[in-house]
């Protein structure tokens, strides 16, 4: 190979990887993670760092393993791909599936093979969808405690925080990704906003 | 393993160890050779796998079997598609799905047997007005799935059965 053709090349193999590295310092944290409180620190303006954490605490508000119960009709979703949940199960009146398809007919006090559980199994309440939506309108609604499920900001910290069913999202059991980071850092970011304010990402 | 004691069509059997990841259709199918319950699309989307609960105030209900485990039986009161005929005798329903040659293939029948025998107990406790009979046979039946497409004669089977004995099954008003 001639000099002047392999000069270029290794230029291209040390800089991709140098790239690489400058992305993965801008975006603090991977995908699948997220960020710690401690990293907004430089963030001054406590409006802009509030809705900062709303914004890292999106990642799981939006994942699949919330929004897919968290849904904008009476069909629950399921998977990593968000499909309409097979068989065709509805919402019914109390959020646990119409009389004859109950949601823990199927779904047991505990994941089974790759069919999920947990003890109360069931949807958000209709008033409590979020698919569809934007973080900002998330934001709006979560604060709201008519479509919040009546809950003050701190008990928000609580539910997400500590929670079991929505602890679930952190161990969906084989064939679905877990919600990014932990469930409590998740409740760790929903504490920290609340305490600045509770501002929401700005349009 | 789970120690597993399971009431099935009147008969009980247990205590028996089971393995916490098997499941209520292998425990029938493999190890009792009760092979009436069928395993179909294995995800609970045909509903050919599902039996019936009992529970002790006298109400019942239907549950796939192909994805609960078997362990989450225990204790329970159940019947299988093997419950229905007695002494060799079908039960109206199974002879209304006959007249009505409502299968085909049959693999999804014994579902659709035990969710009609469900509904029927069900009227036969709470009887209904004859106006909301068609939505309350199509709801019953939702979810099961007919790759013969035998859905309207499993409906007018079940319609045929609770029109023949409307007192019991009906408002009068």
């Amino acid at each position: 190979m001639k000099l002047d053709l392999l000069i270029p090349l290794l230029i291209v193999a040390v800089a991709i990887p140098a790239a690489a590295l400058t992305a993965e310092a801008v975006s603090n944290t991977p995908s699948d993670g997220l960020a710690n409180i401690e990293s907004f620190s430089s963030i001054s303006d406590q409006e802009v760092r509030s809705a900062a954490y709303f914004t890292e605490l999106g990642k799981v508000l939006t994942s699949p393993r919330c929004l897919n119960c968290h849904p904008a009709g009476d069909r629950p979703r399921q998977g990593d791909m968000a499909r309409l949940h097979q068989p065709p199960v509805e919402r019914g009146a109390d959020g646990f599936g119409l009389p004859a398809l109950r949601c823990p007919i199927c779904h047991q006090a505990a994941n089974f093979g790759t069919v999920p559980g947990n003890p109360i199994w069931h949807l958000a309440p209709r008033e409590m969808s979020w698919e569809g939506k934007t973080l900002r309108e998330i934001c709006a609604q979560i604060k709201d405690p008519a479509r919040n499920g009546n809950r003050s900001l701190e008990t928000l910290v609580e539910h997400i925080g500590d929670d079991h069913l929505v602890g679930w999202a952190w161990a969906p059991g084989p064939g679905r990704q877990s919600a990014p980071g932990t469930q409590k850092q998740a409740g760790a970011l929903v504490d920290a906003w609340v305490r600045t304010g509770a501002a929401c990402p700005k349009p | 393993m789970t120690s597993l004691t399971v009431t099935i069509n009147g008969r009980v059997h247990g205590p028996r160890d089971v393995r916490d990841d098997l499941t209520m259709n292998d425990f029938l199918r493999e190890y009792l050779g009760m092979t009436g319950t069928k395993f179909g699309c294995g995800a609970a989307q045909c509903l050919s796998c599902a039996i019936i609960i009992d529970n002790p105030d006298g109400t019942s209900y239907t549950s796939p079997t192909c994805i609960v485990p078997a362990a989450s039986f225990n204790g329970k009161s159940v019947r299988t598609v093997e419950s229905h005929a007695k002494d060799g005798e079908l039960t109206p329903l199974q002879k209304a799905f006959i007249v009505h040659f409502a299968f085909q293939c049959g693999y999804c029948t014994a579902g659709f047997l035990n969710e009609s025998q469900v509904l029927l107990e069900r009227l036969a406790r709470t009887p209904i007005a004859r106006a909301d009979l068609e939505k309350t046979i199509a709801e019953a039946l939702d979810g099961h799935l007919c790759r013969c497409t035998g859905y309207v004669k499993y409906h007018e089977a079940v319609r045929e059965v609770i029109l023949a004995d409307p007192t019991r099954y009906l408002r009068s008003s």
